[in-house]
């Protein structure tokens, strides 16, 4: 009996070992490896921080030459003072991974298409299609061509090599016990950073900023509702007030030009349905004021970027130092160098760039087997790579993608367009080569107005408004990227792919590109807005302009003297809705206020008395919002639709056209047998919004007066989706008032920095921490100031000393 | 007595053995103790005193954390309970303790 006891005994003990080892994956759920994740000596336990968490005052590194000190202050943010720029930028690398390893790690392979290989299919194979959407966008295809130049320049060649090394020398450094949580979650391992990788999460900042288009919507459109009405729908140009350069008819330059046929119009319907129009709400600040305007005479820079807000932060803080450079501001993880920041002489910033940087090819096949396509009269070949996509727990997927000279072919027969027999190249600026890590090198060192220009010279994609401010009182904008000469009309719809004249031609010489330096009104701003009017030579076209932030920006700041670092600070939290302005009265105009029931005439005055300001407490925010947002789809129900891919009109145009164009015949409603006016719409949505309402107060058990930051409910999402990662967050703001802040969009960096001689003065803020461990105080230690419109001042060091209290430990970084 | 002695002896190496091992050495530590010192009761004691060592070192972590992050990984687990997740933490580790000790006795003999 004794034996096989020993065996039984064994046998549990070993299975229940290798079980508790194991991850599995219960009804749909993954659970992580039970036994090594509650383990409190390696599990996650492991990643629960004390306040006061440090790190050893040494540490070995290898591939250091010299020591480098980092100071780490009591936001966590690291001042890395190296002695030479090759361990600068292995510093910054190493110390970047430490805090945010997963998150740098899991967007590149979310950019890579590569979800699949950690968390499986997902429900109808979501995650998968996914992935395939990635590939058959060309993402490596484009982070391969960046990748490449950055190999082939001394500069971003030691940059980018150097960063990964640092931070393979941090995964190294790691055992089970050390990975992040994320990682112990879903039970895998960190891989070697390469600096393809980089390469990668530069072209996934691109994707977000610039891929967005609607050639594809705008076709339909044309087939659907002819060319005068998407004229009318879908103008090129909304005169809505100023553009971001205005020097009508001031453009000292002689265009290139390109033959100016106009690019035939498509007639087809194409049935690919569900294709993304990017949100128009997504957008960005800055501005830069010269020193005639402000109190301290020298000018002042700020920069809000708004993106989709997840936790861990998008942005990471740093000083980077060295005999050559003395830089901060916010990094991309995962990309050296600071992209947002200033120095001791200048000051940068960012917004996205709105322009039509996509282009759909239709292309002929030979035939089925897609070896051949049609170009200029003759059948040229096709390239065609398979893609190879892991899956987790299951077999290996592999998908073709067909590759034309203009670009891969994203939609076929077998991913999305099942029944469309025609198909589309797409072809995308940032597929082509770059070296944006020049940009941010060279503008880390700017000293001057001239260093700036010349950064930005070797700047392609994604295409931003540069905003500059320089301690010797000079103040600029510049609008750059790499920008195809078009024709009239072109890159609105598909283009025939069966010509290589359709494709670009030239581009716009980088000195044609709209800028401005020291303007009289005395000072330069941008909000997205189109970039110049149309005078500006280069016919210029883009998914959507921002209509609403820019010109409350611009009317603050031409209204302001004396301007203080407060006052700006006031300017990026401001919540005013110049939309609202502009359309809630004439809607109040339309209603009936006889007929209104008791809970309508309720709304009605709380609408009446609103100030238009999206602060957290406003209830006629909340009002207006449920109000639009039925009013909107309803105008443009005909727009709606399963099969096809459409796109809706801006709201601005929605406005200007309810206001000039009373008898539009999209206002009748085809769900109904009635012929509907827009004063019908308008009465039917408001009703509709007040049940809205009333119906949100009654799942929210809320009292009778309704909280705009309660009702907007802005939420910060970990990049899982883990619910216990998140937070909810009271803030006011809106997507069209300067405080751009959404459910999940908003400002991820506010940035003040006001440019003196006896150094800058920057404050800042974002809506997380510098940790990406959601066992660290540093998670979200920069949160709450973020959702109270505070901001934290930074500490800019000229050495480690200089840090003396404020200094909340400090490590060394010794060769090893 | 014995038992109390065992119990201690597969904590101390259970621990040592955490500091250089993954976490399945605490079944053979388990194993080591059953194996080395005689007692009644094995599969308890091994089970007590990888508990009691979970438990233990889960709560002083817990005690100095910034944040509540058990808490969180509970909501994340579905026991939705920080007590709850540290009880699941000790059943689990004492489990495995208490099969590595009564192999490590069965095999000893007598």
């Amino acid at each position: 009996m004794k034996p096989l006891k020993i065996v039984l005994s064994l046998s549990i003990t070993l299975l229940l070992v290798w079980s508790l080892n194991k991850s599995w994956v219960v009804g749909g759920n993954r659970i992580p490896p039970l036994g090594k994740f509650l383990d409190p000596f390696h599990g996650f336990w492991q990643n629960m921080e004390p306040n006061d968490h440090k790190l050893p005052q040494q540490l070995n590194i290898p591939g250091l030459k010299e020591p480098v000190t980092l100071v780490f202050d009591s936001i966590l943010i690291p001042h890395v003072f190296a002695q030479n720029e090759e361990d600068l930028y292995l510093a910054q690398g190493y110390v970047t991974a430490m805090h945010r390893l997963w998150q740098m790690e899991f967007q590149t392979h979310a950019a890579a298409g590569r979800v699949s290989e950690l968390i499986g299919a997902g429900k109808d194979d979501a995650v998968l299609n996914y992935d395939k959407g990635q590939r058959r966008l060309g993402m490596v295809f484009a982070a391969e061509h960046a990748f490449k130049r950055m190999e082939g320049d001394p500069v971003a060649n030691m940059v980018a090599f150097k960063y990964a090394e640092g931070i393979n020398a941090y995964i190294q450094s790691l055992s089970y016990k050390d990975f992040p949580l994320e990682y112990k979650l879903m039970d895998y391992a960190p891989e070697e950073w390469t600096p393809l990788k980089s390469a990668l999460l530069l072209r996934s900042m691109a994707q977000t900023l610039n891929m967005g288009d609607k050639d594809v919507q705008m076709t339909n459109a044309l087939a659907l509702f002819g060319k005068e009405m998407v004229d009318l729908l879908y103008p090129d140009l909304e005169p809505m007030g100023a553009p971001i350069v205005d020097r009508t008819n001031r453009w000292d330059f002689e265009p290139v030009k390109i033959n100016d046929i106009p690019p035939a119009l498509p007639a087809e319907l194409i049935a690919i349905s569900n294709l993304t129009t990017p949100d128009p709400n997504i957008g960005s600040n800055n501005w830069a004021i010269s020193g005639s305007k402000t109190k301290t005479g020298t000018p002042i820079l700020c920069n809000d970027p708004h993106l989709n807000i997840t936790l861990p932060s998008i942005w990471y803080a740093i000083q980077l130092q060295t005999p050559t450079v003395n830089a901060m501001g916010v990094s991309l993880p995962g990309a050296p160098g600071v992209i947002i920041g200033f120095n001791d002489s200048i000051a940068w910033g960012v917004t996205n760039a709105q322009r039509d940087l996509v282009d759909w090819y239709k292309i002929t096949f030979e035939n089925s087997r897609k070896e051949k396509y049609e170009l200029d009269g003759e059948w040229k070949e096709t390239r065609k790579v398979v893609e190879k996509i892991t899956v987790r727990d299951q077999a290996v997927v592999y998908d073709t993608v067909v590759f034309t000279h203009w670009g891969p072919v994203p939609y076929d027969e077998s991913y999305r367009a099942e029944n469309n027999r025609m198909h589309y190249a797409f072809r995308w600026i940032a597929h082509d080569e770059s070296e944006e890590l020049l940009t941010f090198y060279k503008l880390n060192r700017a000293k001057n107005y001239n260093d700036y220009m010349k950064a930005l010279d070797h700047y392609s994609s994604p295409a931003q408004n540069f905003v500059f401010a320089s301690v010797t009182g000079d103040i600029a904008m510049r609008i750059q990227g790499k920008f195809p000469v078009r024709r009239k009309g072109e890159g609105k719809f598909v283009l025939d792919g069966s010509k290589s004249a359709s494709g670009p031609q030239a581009y716009i010489p980088f000195q044609h590109n709209v800028m401005d330096k020291n303007p009289e009104r005395g000072f330069v701003s941008s909000a997205n807005q189109y970039p110049a009017d149309a005078t500006y030579p280069y016919y210029i076209n883009a998914v959507s302009y921002e209509a609403y932030r820019n010109r409350r920006i611009n009317t603050i700041l031409r209204e302001s003297s004396a301007i203080t670092v407060t006052d700006m600070m006031n300017l990026q939290n401001d919540n005013y809705s110049i939309k609202a302005e502009e359309v809630l009265p004439f809607l109040l105009d339309h209603l009936d206020a006889a007929a209104l029931s008791d809970s309508e005439k309720y709304g009605h005055q709380v609408l009446k008395a609103w100030d238009y300001y999206y602060h957290a407490d406003a209830e006629g925010a909340a009002y207006f919002e449920a109000w639009w947002t039925n009013l909107f789809p309803m105008i443009w129900d005909e727009i709606r639709n399963d099969q096809l891919s459409l796109s809706y009109p801006t709201a601005w145009n929605t406005i200007n056209l309810m206001k000039t164009k009373p008898d539009l015949e999209f206002y009748d409603r085809k769900d109904t047998p009635e012929i509907e006016t827009l004063t019908d719409l308008i009465r039917q949505s408001f009703s509709m919004a007040v049940e809205d309402i009333m119906e949100w107060k009654e799942k929210n058990k809320a009292a009778d007066k309704i909280r705009w930051a309660d009702y907007k409910d802005t939420y910060i999402e970990h990049l899982t989706r883990t619910e216990a990662f998140g937070f909810h967050v009271q803030h006011g703001g809106h997507a069209n008032a300067v405080n751009a802040s959404s459910r999940k969009h908003g400002p991820s960096w506010r940035m003040v920095v006001s440019v003196e001689k006896d150094g800058p003065k920057a404050f800042a803020t974002y809506p997380g921490g510098q940790s990406g461990n959601p066992g660290s105080l540093h998670y979200s230690s920069m949160l709450e100031h973020w959702s109270n419109g505070k901001y934290f001042k930074l500490l800019f060091l000229q050495k480690p000393e200089d840090a003396g209290k404020q200094s909340f430990f400090s490590t060394t970084l010794n060769p090893k | 007595m014995k038992f109390i002695t065992k119990i201690i002896f597969i904590i101390l190496l259970a621990w040592v053995a955490e500091i250089y091992l993954p976490w399945w050495s605490i079944a053979a530590a388990a194993a080591v103790g059953g194996f080395l010192l005689k007692s009644k009761a094995n599969f308890l004691a091994g089970f007590l005193a990888i508990a009691v060592l979970w438990l233990v070192k889960a709560l002083l972590i817990d005690m100095s954390a910034a944040v509540p992050l058990a808490d969180k990984v509970s909501k994340v687990l579905l026991v939705n309970s920080k007590a709850l997740l540290m009880l699941v933490t000790a059943l689990l580790g004492g489990l495995v303790g208490g099969f590595g000790a009564l192999t490590g006795s069965l095999l000893r003999g007598k």
